[in-house]
């Protein structure tokens, strides 16, 4: 797993919604893409103005930046770049729609990560918030990225609606005997998930469901293991056709 | 200085260590038997290997010490077992490792050779239960995969000593695993940057790395040995920034990394064809924790258990012990000897009188107590070493979840009815603090030992089915509802059930026998003299008066409270000190018809909800300290009168018939 991937690569060219016919970016379009590098920076750290213009690769990225201050999405105080209340809101939004691009490829139609990340970068401007939230229900609500990296939770996520049949589903949804493929693991407690993956419980891992009831006991390979009911649950799989 | 900073003093002679290590039920113990010609217990329920067994060896001609360690599953260490093995690998820079994998189980195997390899130890992998394996349909390329790790790698089915003959020699030839998962770049950055803050001269600077990068705490006095507070904190600041750069804890990421490349050693190594588990064996498997299949075959162990324990056991066990061995030549011998040596009456009733040494203390724990126990020990080591233990723990797992405990506390529960003294010892191996607290107080308040069983199924007898399942209930209850109570007032996270079911396996006899005796030897040096000093306690109260004294202080209690006669008083008293002397008291009276049916039901009730016995009283203290064995007493004591109060009256209110 690359982490570098994640964010604009430079020298990648760009294509979809947002380009005029000049092959030129659009306004809009720049501003996202530097909200969604502003965050992923974020996540490791306060993020320095210098430090940001030397990974950006808009051009007049400096400009934009300005505008924006002037917008009060973002504050530029002390040479240090930080969300205000609209930016943050914005780049939550992108981050969330390239996150849950990247869960369905990923998990829908299994692209290797080469193939991903591009994708995953036009995905994020096309997809509507409506579509945005069928596809984070379709995949089970994922907590994170195919990287490991937290996808900002939406307004579906707190609902927990069923409309449609998830691909990715707890665990729990399994029938006796079904296998899965376990996509995710959302535990209360860092030790529940080490623990589990000392045992080869880990995303990728490959399960069957033997028993639910008065616990939860699965086959992994030739291990047998029993669990609490609300450690299955926070268990995510994708069912093996 | 501190002491564990001492270098441990060079030997002379330097004899070789060889550590075996491998995950759980692997065969280890068989293996280190073979190599040492001794025994240590062999078990399938997780934790109960605490103890590390050490053996010389001879194996090949050279002089070795073999060091057989807890099963673990992973090198950072998530339970008390898994840091004791890693302490052992960490210690003794030039430990050897046979490292013994479940074949059928390659993957979880592996993960931990990558991490000796990181260790840098010399290792020789052992591919055991080869036989299991290949029934499943898989196939292992030994020689590719020990030249993929460039190590030897053997395969054996230990148990019929096949393929062992080759250990010895290939010992020599072990040398460190050429394997190394690359993680992250980050993840690797941070190691280098922590490895140059290690000594110099630490062997395995990788895997230690590795370990402080995860957040390992039980590395701190380690650390805090070899390396200065700066240079500590600067290597805690590089874990705690690598982390906060990372939405999965850093443990969780270095084992699926570790996973994954297992992963791809397996590619290469690794077949199995698609073929079921055996049939007949999964289906009963299933079936043993089945909801509700799986409860006939739990009652019929509970019977089949209780009848070999009960009947043969506390029947024709102990009458044979207590009339023949001890009533009919040991303690007439005894008599005769001291009342010839020592012509005080004092010193003779200290060995030889009614509260005496040798005819109450000793003659309790050989005569009653070891039958009784020795038949229960056989029956838990063939309900262990058949893999029914842990299914058992997954049948019990609700009901023990309403006590805020989880289903791997059924050991020391169950062990419990065997003798709740060594139970409590045992509740070692549970994982948090609370469970820890919970159980011993459990095993205290409700669990009847079998000397005690023993002697109410004696007062049963003359009891309706009514009285059992009334007695039953209550005892049950309350033992439902102190857990409950408890589990909310004892501060602590409640404990994870995530655990390992091996597969059903017939016993070895032989095993089991050598097992059974193992912890016999156990019950006669812990046990015994507690319970000398036990019998001392009531010798020095009855010599100081102070019993009678205590029983006219306890009659209207007796009498007034719980309706039963002044003379149950002594019964009672004696049931503080040990509640089967305390049984047996009723006993007596039960057989004279002193006592109606309420009456016994109340008696026996109250009884088994006191304290075991002093022995375990001092067990509460030496696991748990002064201060919580003595509120355990503090409660226990006073709710065992008022549920038999309770009981008393509402019986009496209501006209129950019995
Ligand atoms: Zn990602
Ligand atoms: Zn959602």
């Amino acid at each position: 797993m690359n982490r570098a991937n994640e964010g604009p690569v430079p020298g990648r060219k760009r294509h979809g919604r947002g380009w005029n016919e000049a092959g030129e970016k659009s306004e809009s379009h720049q501003r996202e893409e530097i909200l969604e590098l502003l965050w992923t920076m974020r996540e490791k750290g306060p993020v320095s103005v210098e430090e940001f213009l030397q990974m950006t690769e808009e051009e007049e990225a400096d400009h934009i930046l300005r505008k924006m201050e002037r917008d009060e999405w973002i504050s530029l105080k002390e040479g240090q770049v930080a969300f205000l209340e609209e930016g943050e809101r914005r780049a939550e939004e992108i981050i969330r729609r390239h996150r849950l691009a990247e869960r369905l490829l990923s998990e829908v139609f299994e692209l290797e990560e080469k193939y991903m990340e591009p994708s995953a970068c036009q995905f994020e401007h096309i997809l509507n918030p409506q579509v945005l939230d069928s596809v984070c229900t379709f995949l089970g609500h994922p907590p994170t990225c195919p990287h490991g990296k937290p996808i900002p939770r939406g307004p579906c996520c707190a609902r927990f609606k069923r409309e449609m049949e998830p691909l990715v589903r707890p665990l729990a949804d399994l029938k006796l005997g079904e296998e899965g493929r376990i996509v995710f693991i959302t535990p209360r407690s860092r030790i529940r998930l080490e623990r589990l993956s000392s045992l080869g419980l880990i995303p990728g891992s490959v399960v069957r469901l033997a028993q639910k009831r008065p616990a939860f006991v699965l086959e992994i390979g030739e291990t047998t293991l029993a669990l609490d009911e609300d450690i299955g649950r926070e268990v995510y799989v994708k069912k093996n056709k | 200085m501190d002491k564990c900073c001492e270098k441990k003093s060079a030997a002379p002679e330097v004899i070789p260590r060889v550590a075996l290590i491998g995950n759980p039920n692997v065969g280890k113990s068989v293996i280190f038997g073979w190599l040492t010609g001794q025994y240590v217990a062999v078990s399938n329920y997780p934790g109960t290997a605490v103890e590390v067994a050490q053996g010389n060896s001879k194996v090949g001609g050279r002089r070795r010490v073999i060091v057989d360690t807890p099963g673990i599953n992973n090198l950072i260490p998530m339970s008390e077992d898994e840091r004791v093995t890693r302490d052992i690998l960490l210690d003794d820079e030039d430990l050897k490792v046979i490292q013994v994998c479940d074949a059928k189980n390659l993957r979880r195997g592996l993960m931990i050779t990558l991490q000796l390899a990181e260790m840098e130890k010399p290792v020789v992998l052992v591919l055991n239960m080869a036989d299991e394996a290949k029934e499943r349909g898989i196939t292992i390329d030994r020689h590719g995969l020990a030249q993929l790790l460039e190590i030897p790698v053997l395969s054996t089915i230990a148990t019929r000593r096949k393929g062992l003959d080759g250990l010895g020699k290939v010992l020599e030839e072990s040398c460190t695993p050429q394997v190394r998962p690359i993680y992250s770049p980050e993840i690797e950055e941070g190691v280098t940057a922590i490895e140059n803050l290690l000594p110099e001269k630490q062997k395995g600077k990788r895997a230690l790395a590795l370990m402080l990068l995860a957040g390992d705490e039980s590395l701190q006095d380690w650390l805090h040995c070899r390396l200065s507070e700066q240079v500590i904190l600067k290597i805690e600041e590089i874990s705690r920034r690598l982390q906060s750069q990372h939405q999965e804890p850093l443990g969780f990421f270095i084992n699926q990394k570790r996973l994954n490349a297992v992963d791809r050693i397996l590619e290469g190594v690794f077949r199995k064809e698609k073929r079921s588990r055996g049939m007949g064996a999964r289906a009963l498997s299933n079936l043993t924790t089945h909801p509700i299949g799986g409860v006939p075959i739990l009652l019929a162990v509970l019977y089949a258990m209780y009848k070999w324990v009960g009947d043969f056991g506390a029947g024709i066990g102990v009458d044979f012990l207590l009339n023949v061995v001890f009533g009919k030549a040991i303690n007439p011998a005894v008599t005769w000897v001291v009342e010839y040596l020592f012509p005080w009456q004092f010193l003779q009733e200290f060995f030889v009188g009614p509260y005496g040494l040798v005819t109450m203390g000793l003659t309790y724990a050989i005569a009653i107590v070891l039958p009784i126990v020795g038949t229960f020990f056989f029956a838990f080591g063939l309900l262990e070493d058949s893999g029914y233990l842990p299914r058992l723990a997954v049948m019990v797992n609700r009901v023990f979840r309403v006590m805020g405990l989880s289903g791997k506390a059924v050991l020391p529960m169950v062990l419990g009815l065997g003798c709740d003294t060594m139970a409590t010892l045992t509740t070692r191996v549970l994982e948090t603090k609370k469970e820890r607290i919970l159980v011993t107080l459990l095993l205290a308040l409700g669990v009847p030992c079998s000397a005690q069983i023993g002697v109410m199924v004696g007062m049963f007898a003359g009891l309706s089915m009514k009285a059992i399942v009334l007695w039953a209930f209550v005892v049950m209850g309350s033992m439902i509802f102190v857990g409950l109570l408890a589990s909310k007032l004892i501060p602590g996270e409640k404990a994870d059930f995530i655990m390992e079911i091996p597969p059903l396996r017939i016993p070895t006899l032989a095993n089991i026998f050598i097992k059974t005796l193992a912890r016999l030897e156990w019950f006669l040096k812990e046990a015994v003299p507690l319970f000398l000093l036990g019998t001392f306690f009531l010798f020095a109260l009855d010599r100081l008066g102070l019993l009678k004294a205590l029983q006219n202080m306890a009659a209207p209690i007796v009498v007034g409270f719980l309706g039963l006669p002044a003379k149950a008083s002594q019964a009672l008293l004696l049931g503080f000190l040990r509640r089967d002397y305390g049984a047996a008291g009723l006993f007596v009276m039960a057989k004279a018809g002193e006592l109606d049916s309420i009456q016994i039901v109340v008696s026996l009730v109250t009884i088994t909800l006191f304290v075991p016995c002093v022995a375990n009283f001092f067990m509460i203290i030496k696991e748990r300290g002064l201060g919580q064995a003595l509120a355990m007493a503090g409660f226990i004591f006073p709710f065992a009168l008022i549920v038999g109060g309770g009981l008393n009256f509402l019986l009496r209110f209501l006209g129950v018939n019995l």
